[in-house]
């Protein structure tokens, strides 16, 4: 892999890094929304939203940061 | 009004955007940056963008507001105005404008046809977002003022600050991955309102027996093809001639907020793909959009304005934290389009104006400054000219309607650019300018020649047609271009196969 092909992955990398945080933090704000909701249905709807919401941003963050760890010791 | 959890996660929405904006500015370091994101983007991001911009908050509202009024017939416009469409752009049009390495639309038809037609065609797309920036700032504030009790002017104030300040920053990459958020959010807030929408209604059978018993107003609700003589703005003829061949191929193709996400992709396969994924994602736009608006017959019968269909069932079905999310996105759907627009605009100025009109040959840096300086002084202009927005209430639609205008002659010469070596300069120049004269005239004298209230469609239809002609017909008059002068820019079979590596 050239320098500019790893600079160019590990800015990908950062920015899938930082979306992900900003997802997984409203996941976790609708999750905690629950203790707000009156029927079953509520609840469950928002615990689904909340963890779809969370796994899709904990899996960027977890995907990026073993990218930026794998390009970071390529770089060395 | 919003209150507890809703209002905090639009304020925490508000100021998320703001940080992760912000955050990407230390990815702009050259024009090429700032405009289209250093070629470096993926093409998931950039599909999800398209779509996000395509679909923006007041579309949100509209669409589910006449699947309320017309029923499903309204889909039309993100099924066949939009797939076919997106697929010709990624494999026909966008490979050209990929390794052309242009920045704008019009750039190529400057290269295809001359330096004219490149600037009509910038200055017409110019006008057309600046004067969109203010409704959509007024828009922006008014949902702001209705959700958080905010003043109208604090409203605006607040929403140029957060999108100029990410916009001036971050650039094309800020606008980009803003819309990455805002579709997630958008689309597991949608797919919760259609589920508990269903719940509510008791199912779809359910649903639609109610609505055929609602009386003869309904009846064609549920059915997605009307007659010519419809009453409603979507009759068979107008989708399929203005709509499928005119206006989403030229929105799609055409419209330099959608093409230029294309371009910033960081090959010419994620360039491609981008638009495929984003027509798959199209396909699930009127499952979130229109079957609210249906399923509001129901739940909110006799609503005397049916914009009011989609709010009313955010409000009444969706639970604590979902609202507050939803609202969010709606805000942050019009950011978005806001941010397009300022990003769109700055480009066109820079590359189609004050490059080759004010000064030549400057180093990036100062392209970069003055995509940036644009980018601030619409913002002004925008803020500015948002409160014309409310002493005249149909402004909204009249920019719109204004857009189908020219949309039209514009396409007929970017097609005939492409597939057709023979058209020319003066075939080009001569059908933007009658084309879109001819729209113009058609609007003004509607009532005498169409029968329908609104007749968009067709008006687009036709003067594409006659673009199309007045091109062919004055082309074969002119002088025709060297084989040399059209090297990469008329249409080649080899562009289906073949990915230029970057």
């Amino acid at each position: 892999m050239e320098t500019n092909e790893i600079n160019a992955a590990l800015k990908a990398a950062q920015i899938n890094n930082a979306l992900g945080f900003f997802i997984m933090a409203f996941g976790v704000i609708v999750l905690f929304a629950m203790i707000f909701t009156e029927t079953f249905v509520e609840h469950m709807t928002d615990m689904v939203a909340g963890l779809i919401l969370i796994s899709i941003g904990g899996g960027m963050m977890w995907k990026a940061k073993s990218t930026i760890k794998k390009l970071k010791s390529k770089k060395e | 009004m919003l209150a507890g959890i809703d209002y905090f996660i639009v304020i925490a929405y508000i100021i998320g955007m703001l940080l992760l904006g912000l955050y990407f500015k230390k990815f702009v370091n050259s024009s090429e940056d700032y405009f289209l994101g250093g070629k470096s983007l993926p093409f998931w991001a950039i599909g999800m963008s398209i779509v996000v911009s395509d679909i923006g908050a007041l579309d949100f509202v509209g669409v589910s507001g006449q699947a309320y009024r017309y029923g499903i017939s309204v889909g039309n416009f993100d099924w066949v105005g939009s797939v076919p469409a997106m697929l010709l752009a990624a494999f026909i049009f966008i490979p050209y404008f990929w390794r052309g390495g242009m920045y704008t639309i019009p750039e190529y038809l400057g290269r295809r046809y001359n330096q004219k037609v490149r600037t009509i065609a910038s200055v017409t797309w110019i006008l057309f977002f600046a004067l969109d920036l203010g409704v959509l700032f007024w828009a922006s504030a008014v949902l702001l003022n209705v959700l958080m009790g905010w003043p109208i002017w604090i409203s605006i104030v607040a929403t140029a600050g957060v999108v100029g300040l990410y916009t001036y920053f971050g650039g094309i990459t800020a606008v980009i991955m803003t819309d990455v958020v805002q579709f997630i959010i958008m689309f597991i807030g949608g797919f919760a309102l259609v589920f508990l929408s269903l719940y509510e209604v008791g199912g779809w059978d359910n649903m639609v027996d109610k609505i055929a018993t609602m009386g003869p107003e309904y009846r064609n609700h549920f059915d997605i093809i009307q007659p010519q003589d419809t009453k409603s703005p979507f009759p068979w003829t107008g989708i399929l001639f203005g709509l499928t061949f005119v206006m989403a191929n030229a929105y799609m193709i055409g419209n330099q907020s959608i093409v230029q996400r294309c371009l910033t992709a960081k090959n010419e396969w994620h360039a491609k793909a981008s638009m495929i994924f984003g027509s798959a994602l199209k396909m699930f736009i009127p499952i979130l959009v229109l079957f609210p608006g249906l399923m509001a017959v129901v739940v909110h019968p006799g609503l005397e304005d049916g914009d009011q269909a989609l709010p009313m069932m955010i409000k009444s079905i969706l639970p604590p934290g979902l609202v507050g999310l939803m609202f969010a996105a709606f805000f942050a759907g019009l950011m978005s389009s806001v941010d397009s627009l300022l990003n769109s605009t700055a480009t066109l100025f820079t590359k189609d104006i004050y490059e080759p009109f004010i000064k030549k040959g400057a180093d990036d840096k100062h392209y970069l400054k003055v995509g940036q300086i644009t980018t601030l002084v619409l913002l002004l202009i925008g803020v500015a000219t948002s409160p014309i927005s409310s002493d005249f209430p149909g402004i909204y639609v009249a920019i719109q309607t204004f857009m189908s205008y020219f949309q039209g002659p514009i396409f007929a010469i970017l097609l005939l650019g492409i597939f057709w070596k023979r058209t020319t300069e003066w075939g080009g120049l001569s059908a933007l300018v009658i084309g879109i004269g001819f729209a113009i005239y058609l609007n003004v004298f509607k009532e005498q020649f169409f029968t329908i209230e609104d007749p968009f469609l067709y008006i687009s239809w036709w003067s594409f047609l006659l673009g199309f002609i007045i091109n062919v017909v004055v082309s074969l008059l002119t002088k025709k271009h060297t084989e040399e002068q059209l090297k990469g820019l008329v249409f080649s079979s080899k562009i289906l196969v073949e990915n230029k590596k970057l």
